[in-house]
């Protein structure tokens, strides 16, 4: 692998030398054209021969037990195909969510669902399904289905699901509790240990704050095609995020041989992570099984919200020991993330959101405890940020109350802190190209805080005032080194010298797909519309692990340069027969190989593919090339937000002015798609801090909000100016020289936009988001009473 | 009675279609699913998203919600019939230049509402435009670049009229 990797790396060097022909230009994303037409075919648009509809009869119950199903209605509506439930099912255990087919460590994806299991665990579980030969007689049979429930107790509320004693949600649960899983707890000290250097710092501070649980709100609907055909075979269609898990996933829950499922994604409506774990595949599956019919199951968008999966809910508690200069002796963050009715990912997220507590700031002591827990409630699952999010509003809203108390500018006692690049961090690792402290420094800059910050604190009365805030925040680049990551990618040439890659990456939206044809492109001297990128198909592409844990660009990145790099060098090999010249003699431009000193002596990439295939020097041969990429790198990206907005004090109402990010993402390959996630990272970080919350009734256990109307995403006129920044230099394990940006995009908005708003209410403490108009009217109110009785004090 | 059948004929796209329909049935619902024209999206069905927007004699209208026996007369554009013989017109061609299109599947929606938009004003102000634009989400972009694709098609617009 070593030698690869400087090999590429060295190859890269020669075109950056040369200077870059399509890495770092702004080409707009490959898939826009079809988009704006209209024309491009999203899973829902899809029609099949013979396609007949799916619905699912969805629990009323937060948690029951099927005691009988009466589908005898059901079955008679003329129309219905199929009816599949508890009582007529395979039960094999699965985890939607899980990664490697191996994957035992009951640590990290235990297995708690099946396609319908014997209790119900949320309002919103699957009871039965139905195929029909219409969307609407299909709706109609599931009305008719007769299901006799006996209720049970339930642990709806996070408050009561953390408490020891209380109802087990999940028979899973540890020890009768509703923890799922264990605890993770680790650190470069022990826990008591760090906890007594923080009892005796000079300072000591403690923080518990809260995050809610939030929807992807991708636009397009929750929609699966399943098709089961004589021959055995199982074809599954999913708007999804990682077809090799799905496969592995599908055909254990389906008791199918691998060769027997074949999952293809189609064009992504968006996905957030909200599509990355198999959902109701397995149920569309087993109706096409049962009906013989291909079989389409679009849920509508009230079952979107109800029936797929959220980001985890949290509660964190962060405590911190300083010395009088601000310098962190000792840290040490606690953190319940609620899970739902199912493992699902709450486990690994734990395990993820672990790793940012020592990749971001440095402490003699630092140490990380962390559980996720089972509730009768939706399950939650990966989200963009994946424990992220949680751990930095948490903790960067907790800095900022330290430097308000200890009167340090929010900027200094980060800039006194964080990582350095090259440097270890408190494990022990190595931090790479960890430019963290230039972010910040050059935010400060940028966003001219010093003024900024202090104009708005001089202004602070009247109904509106202004606040300004900041915070920090750390991405990781794919898994290493927790587990393997790798990608495969082929290349294969066409006669007339254009190519087509493969690839089982998963483009959401996000450009992907024309960040690979950038890539090969430069690799290969060619222009990036002239490379077909074919993405995601499991009979077809090779294996890749998914659209997850930010890794798309920068491990698919890496494999597509190596299998470019190989395919040039036989280029080149051919070439140099054919022209008879040593390949250190060559040049490559614009799919032409000629001598360097005459170009007059050239062959094109036509002629190559011809003469390989003609065998005419050595065996007749394909051009193809097929690298596998293994990351033996763990890095990290970075960003620091600035943001200044205004409260209403009268109404509790904020209005976000601007956002600054300035990330550092190394090399951006591509900086239009590179800023459409920025913007949109910042975007799904305002709802969170601001406006977005799945509410659930502690009684019933319904979702209060499941619609666009009630669940409130940021619109047009509501969103502040976005001024993008970043600093650009180069790491060097990525893809000429690039890290991720997808997740890191969201994961420091919110702190921002807290410690802003706070700021604007003079360092009154936040202890949750989203901020509410009514949750910061309450906070106002408190916060006027408190000043009038300390006035009064004062006067006495 | 919910299941009546009734013969309608609806202008779409400036020809005239002869259609069997529901009397409950919505105009997106007979768009995509009688018609087979896709390019009109579902995104909530209950008038929040505007995904499924379409001109109804030239006002941009959410079709999920519209009963599709009231349209007869009316004039229906939809994403399908906006190009310009067959090639993306100049507010289709913006959005892609601006870079405002991740996933795409707001995307119908939004140039439906852009179009509507700039005929009534050519050349709004930022704030206009994202007032004209807020009954349309978009989960991707933040809206920053499509914006900037609207501002983009008002000069390019305004270009070729003066
Ligand atoms: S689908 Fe009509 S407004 Fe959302
Ligand atoms: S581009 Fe994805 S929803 Fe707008």
């Amino acid at each position: 692998m070593s030698d690869r990797y400087t090999d590429i790396k060295n190859l890269e060097k020669s075109f950056r030398d040369k200077g870059l022909k399509y890495v770092g230009k702004r080409i707009f994303n490959r898939e826009s054209e079809m988009k704006a037409a209209g024309e491009t075919i999203y899973i829902d648009d899809m029609r099949i021969k013979g396609m007949i509809y799916g619905k699912i009869l969805f629990s009323p119950h937060a948690h029951a037990k099927i005691i009988k199903i009466d589908t005898k209605k059901a079955e008679a509506l003329p129309g219905v195909h199929a009816v599949i439930h508890y009582f007529n099912s395979p039960h094999v255990v699965y985890n939607g969510a899980a990664r490697f087919y191996m994957d035992s460590s009951p640590m990290d994806m235990p297995r708690t669902e099946y396609i319908f299991d014997e209790t119900v665990k949320y309002v919103g579980d699957r009871v039965a399904a139905v195929s029909a030969d219409t969307q609407k007689i299909a709706e109609q049979a599931v009305k008719l289905i007769e299901v006799e429930y006996q209720d049970l107790p339930s642990s709806i509320d996070f408050n009561k699901a953390v408490v020891n004693g209380s109802p087990q949600a999940n028979p899973n649960g540890k020890d009768g509790s509703n923890i799922c899983g264990e605890w993770l707890a680790y650190g470069n000290a022990t826990e008591e240990e760090t906890k007594e250097s923080i009892e005796s710092a000079e300072f000591t501070f403690k923080d518990t704050f809260r995050t809610p649980r939030v929807h992807h709100g991708y636009m397009e609907p929750v929609c699966h095609i399943a098709d089961y055909t004589r021959e055995g075979k199982l074809t599954i269609w999913s708007s999804c995020q990682n077809v090799f898990c799905f496969r592995d996933v599908i055909a254990r829950a389906l008791e199918l041989s691998q060769s027997k499922v074949r999952v293809i994604k189609t064009v992504s409506g968006g996905a957030f992570g909200g599509k990355l774990e198999v959902m109701h595949e397995v149920v569309a599956g087993l109706l096409s099984m049962r009906s013989r019919r291909p079989v389409k199951l679009l849920l509508n968008r009230k079952e979107t919200f109800i029936s797929t999966r959220s980001r985890h809910e949290a509660i964190l508690t962060v405590s911190t020991g300083l010395n009088r200069d601000g310098k962190i002796l000792a840290q040490h963050v606690e953190s319940r993330l609620n899970t739902g009715a199912y493992a699902g990912a709450g486990p690994n997220t734990v395990g993820a959101q672990s790793e940012k507590m020592f990749v971001l700031y440095n402490g003699d002591k630092m140490f990380y405890r962390g559980a996720s827990f089972y509730s009768n409630t939706p399950p939650a699952g990966a989200m963009r940020g994946y424990g992220s999010p949680q751990i930095h509003a948490a903790r960067e809203t907790h800095m900022d109350r330290i430097a308000v108390a200890l009167g340090i500018d929010p900027v200094e006692l980060r800039k006194l802190n964080v990582v350095l690049p090259y440097k270890n961090n408190s494990l022990g690792n190595n931090m790479h190209n960890a430019l963290i402290k230039e972010c910040i420094e050059t935010g400060e800059k940028e966003f001219n805080w010093a003024k900024r910050r202090k104009n708005a604190g001089e202004n602070q009365s009247g109904r509106y005032r202004r606040g300004v805030g900041m915070d920090i925040a750390v991405h990781g680049n794919g898994w290493f080194p927790v587990y393997q990551d790798l990608s495969t990618v082929t290349i294969k040439m066409n006669n007339d010298g254009t190519a087509v890659l493969l690839t089982g990456t998963h483009d959401l939206g996000t450009g992907s797909r024309t960040i690979f044809s950038q890539i090969a492109g430069e690799v290969l001297d060619m222009s990036p519309d002239l490379i077909e990128i074919i993405e995601a198909d499991t009979d077809i592409t090779p294996l890749d692990l998914g659209a997850q844990a930010s890794r798309t660009t920068y491990i698919g990145g890496n494999a597509t340069i190596l299998a470019a790099a190989n395919l040039r060098t036989q280029l080149l090999k051919e070439a140099s027969a054919i022209l008879k010249l040593d390949d250190s003699e060559l040049i490559i431009k614009d799919r032409i190989i000629s001598s360097r000193n005459d170009p007059q002596i050239s062959c094109s990439y036509t002629e190559i593919v011809a003469s390989a295939q003609a065998g005419k020097y050595g065996v007749q041969r394909d051009l193809t090339a097929t690298e596998s990429f293994e990351s033996v790198n763990s890095v990290d990206s970075y960003v620091a937000v600035f943001t200044e907005l205004e409260v209403d004090i009268n109404t509790g109402k904020v209005r976000v002015i601007e956002v600054l990010p300035v990330h550092n993402s190394g090399k951006v390959i591509n900086p239009l798609l590179f800023e459409g996630q920025v913007n949109g990272g910042v975007h799904m970080g305002l709802g969170y801090a601001l406006s977005e919350e799945m509410l659930i009734d502690s009684e019933t256990g319904r979702i209060k909000n499941p619609s666009f109307g009630k669940y409130k995403m940021f619109r047009a006129d509501q969103m502040p100016k976005i001024t993008i920044r970043t600093v650009e230099s180069p790491e060097e394990a990525g893809p000429f020289g690039a890290k991720s940006i997808g997740e890191c995009a969201t994961d420091g908005v919110a702190g921002a936009i807290v410690n802003a708003v706070s700021h604007a209410l003079g360092n009154v403490k936040l202890d949750r988001i989203p901020l509410t108009e009514e949750y910061l009217k309450s906070v106002i109110i408190a916060k006027v009473a408190a000043d009038i009785v300390i006035e009064e004090n004062e006067c006495e | 009675m919910d299941n009546e059948i009734l013969f309608v004929e609806l202008n779409i796209n400036g020809e005239l279609k002869y259609l069997h329909i529901n009397k409950k049935w919505t105009l997106l619902h007979v768009l995509r699913e009688v018609l087979n024209m896709t390019g009109t999206k579902y995104g909530c069905g209950t008038n929040d998203c505007g995904a499924c927007r379409v001109l109804i004699n030239g006002e941009a209208k959410n079709s999920c919600v519209i009963p599709a026996k009231n349209l007869e007369g009316k004039e229906i554009i939809t994403i399908e019939g906006l190009q310009d013989n067959g090639s993306l017109n100049t507010i289709q061609k913006s959005f892609v230049d601006a870079g405002a299109i991740q996933c795409g599947f707001c995307t119908p929606g939004m140039i439906i509402s852009t179009s509507a938009l700039l005929k009534k004003n050519p050349r709004p102000s930022e704030n206009e435009i994202r007032e004209g634009l807020k009954d349309n989400l978009c989960r991707c972009t933040g809206y920053v670049k499509i914006v900037e694709a609207v501002k983009l098609s008002s000069v390019r617009l305004e270009g070729s009229i003066g």
